[in-house]
């Protein structure tokens, strides 16, 4: 009897759910450049954890590289794309965890209380301290913090709670160490919530010149929102400050900082500003759905083509920005500019 | 008994078609689930396994466990009760599944770079779908794919496979051959065992054996086994950079 034996049948096709890609612009890279620029798109291939780098003794090795024991040769440690600066050799990885660095304005939220800090969670290995002397006092006033502060710690911030800050410094294991001391950074409310995962060569947060700006919204007032660089953003109502219309000097800082800055209670949203900040949100989702990366101008661009989008579509179907209308969006926001 | 049929003595094939040093189809994605630091979907013939990785994030016992100077690797191993042939609701304080979990623990513990995330955790989550032998070799390749979508940096890919003899089927030792990646019905009768390399070369990381077997066969069974980890190594290498270069054609930079 003879035996036949058949080939296996192949695996389902894996469904792409990303836009094809257009032909943008791309920045030429050459060999020796002091600037963090990325090479041409054509050229960038992928390397994977193990593989060797080059076996050149002149390269340094950088971040994501790593000297196997036996040969001088560099291996990588990380999927992703090869970045040369002058003579130093890194791997910027496909998708890594937040890393902070000293600058970075993030959006956290208050997870531990201890005497005289904070512990903050800012999707990152560690959790970011914010120390009780980094913090704008209400009323504005400039004074060595004392004991009767550190009782009262839980009246400034408590478990739960959102905030926008600066990151200061980083200790030796990685933690970030926050700041709030300007009239932008400090305690968040009147508004939404979300996170948007991803970073490196994917979709995520960039860091941009301002990360914080206002919608003037058709049918809802003037939207906040912060993109924070960790990947955590902040829709919020615009309140107008009362400092709005008086000059802004250091030396005022005191008479400037308002006594509420710490309270925790909501002002009225109408309802017209909730659909506007869940057409926002949803905007953001789509572009991150869609590998792009989320930054002032996209967002704005993403808003009106949802807008666009609106208008296209027979019928009303609400601020619901997922699936197909979702790829739309990103489609036409693409698109123009 | 898998070793009986006619088709084994007539051609030396297998139940299911295979020669002694053929695998069983592996497909794998990587980035299967995008609330996930790092995920994976890994099929190697029927023994269906996904994997998620968190982390590192900072551990709960921060207090206590804060002298670590490198980041801790936690494993959890769900196996659903639908994976095997008979319907059975394993308890996560399994020995099996502990022994598992400890295994793929230690196993990544020595090969990524913790110390990049001193006081930190990394919690790897396995789900079993369906078993059907190579169950630990499943798991260890699966959450290499998640811990490579992660970000987190490791000095190469832990690969790993099971192989096998037909010394149980074959009175004379001269006949016995070593079998690569035994299916369940295999596991059950023949010895084996599982072999995990660190990369392509002949770095072994992980051996389990848990059957009885003559020493003399050890020699060819591993070497099968590494050889075996070699193929599976290359084939992941095209899961990943296949990913990677979809996510790099389709990102607007």
């Amino acid at each position: 009897m003879a035996i036949t034996i058949l080939a296996p049948t192949p695996a389902a096709p894996v469904p792409t759910r990303r836009l094809s890609s257009e032909e943008g612009d791309s920045d030429l890279d050459s060999d020796g450049d002091i600037s963090m620029s990325r090479p041409t798109k054509r050229r960038r291939t992928i390397i994977t954890p193990g593989e060797i780098v080059t076996d050149d003794p002149q390269w340094m090795r950088g971040h994501g590289t790593f000297v196997s024991g036996e040969d001088t040769s560099i291996r990588s440690t990380l999927a992703g794309t090869l970045q040369k600066t002058n003579k130093l050799l890194s791997i910027v990885p496909l998708r890594a965890r937040y890393m902070p660095e000293i600058g970075d304005l993030v959006v956290g939220r208050i997870v531990e209380v201890q005497s005289r800090r904070w512990k903050v969670d800012v999707a990152a290995p560690l959790l970011a301290s914010l120390p009780l002397s980094s913090i704008n006092l209400p009323g504005g006033i400039l004074r060595k913090r004392t004991s009767v502060d550190e009782l009262n710690i839980r009246t400034f911030f408590s478990e739960g709670d959102l905030v926008v800050a600066e990151v200061q410094s980083i200790f030796q294991d990685g933690g970030a160490s926050l700041h709030t001391r300007s009239l932008k950074y400090g305690k968040l409310r009147n508004g939404y919530f979300m996170a948007v995962s991803g970073m490196g060569g994917g979709a995520g947060v960039v860091r941009a010149k301002r990360q914080i700006f206002t919608f003037q919204t058709t049918r809802g007032g003037e939207v906040d929102v912060v993109l924070g660089v960790n990947g955590y953003i902040w829709i919020a109502k615009h309140i107008e400050p009362e400092t709005a219309g008086k000059d802004f000097s250091i030396t005022r800082l005191e008479e400037q900082a308002s006594g509420t800055m710490y309270s925790s209670q909501n002002d009225e949203i109408e309802v017209g500003t909730r659909r506007e900040i869940s057409r926002i949100a949803g905007c953001i989702a789509a572009l991150v759905e869609a590998g792009v990366k989320v930054e002032e101008n996209m967002v704005r661009r993403a808003y009106e083509a949802s807008l666009d989008a609106d208008a296209e579509m027979q019928e009303h179907s609400g601020e619901y920005l997922g699936g197909a209308k979702g790829r739309r969006v990103v489609e036409l926001a693409l698109g123009m500019g | 008994m898998p070793l009986d049929t006619s088709s084994y003595a007539l051609a030396h094939l297998r139940l299911d078609g295979r020669r002694w040093n053929e695998l069983r189809r592996l497909h794998a994605q990587t980035s299967t689930q995008a609330a996930a630091d790092g995920s994976s979907y890994l099929e190697m013939g029927n023994t269906k396994v996904i994997c998620t990785v968190a982390g590192p994030a900072e551990s709960r016992k921060g207090g206590g466990g804060g002298g670590n100077a490198e980041a801790k690797i936690e494993v959890e191993i769900g196996i659903a009760g639908f994976s095997g042939v008979e319907r059975k609701r394993r308890g996560k304080g399994d020995k099996r599944t502990s022994e598992m979990r400890h295994t793929i623990a230690s196993a990544f513990s020595a090969n990524l770079f913790a110390h990049l995330y001193p006081h930190s955790t990394i919690t790897v989550n396995l789900h079993v779908l369906s078993q059907d032998g190579s169950l630990l070799a499943a798991c260890l390749n699966a959450t290499t794919l998640a811990l490579i979508d992660a970000g987190i940096p490791m000095s190469d890919y832990i690969v790993a496979c099971t192989a096998g003899s037909t010394a149980s089927y074959a009175s004379n030792d001269e006949d016995a051959d070593p079998l690569l990646d035994l299916n369940g019905l295999e596991e059950q009768e023949l010895p084996f065992l599982t072999v995990g390399t660190l990369g392509a070369g002949e770095k072994v990381s992980v051996l389990i054996m848990e059957t009885r077997m003559q020493m003399t066969r050890l020699e060819a069974m591993l070497a099968a086994g590494v050889d075996g980890c070699r193929q599976i190594r290359s084939i992941l290498d095209g899961v990943v950079r296949a990913h990677g270069k979809a996510v790099l054609d389709s990102a607007i930079s």
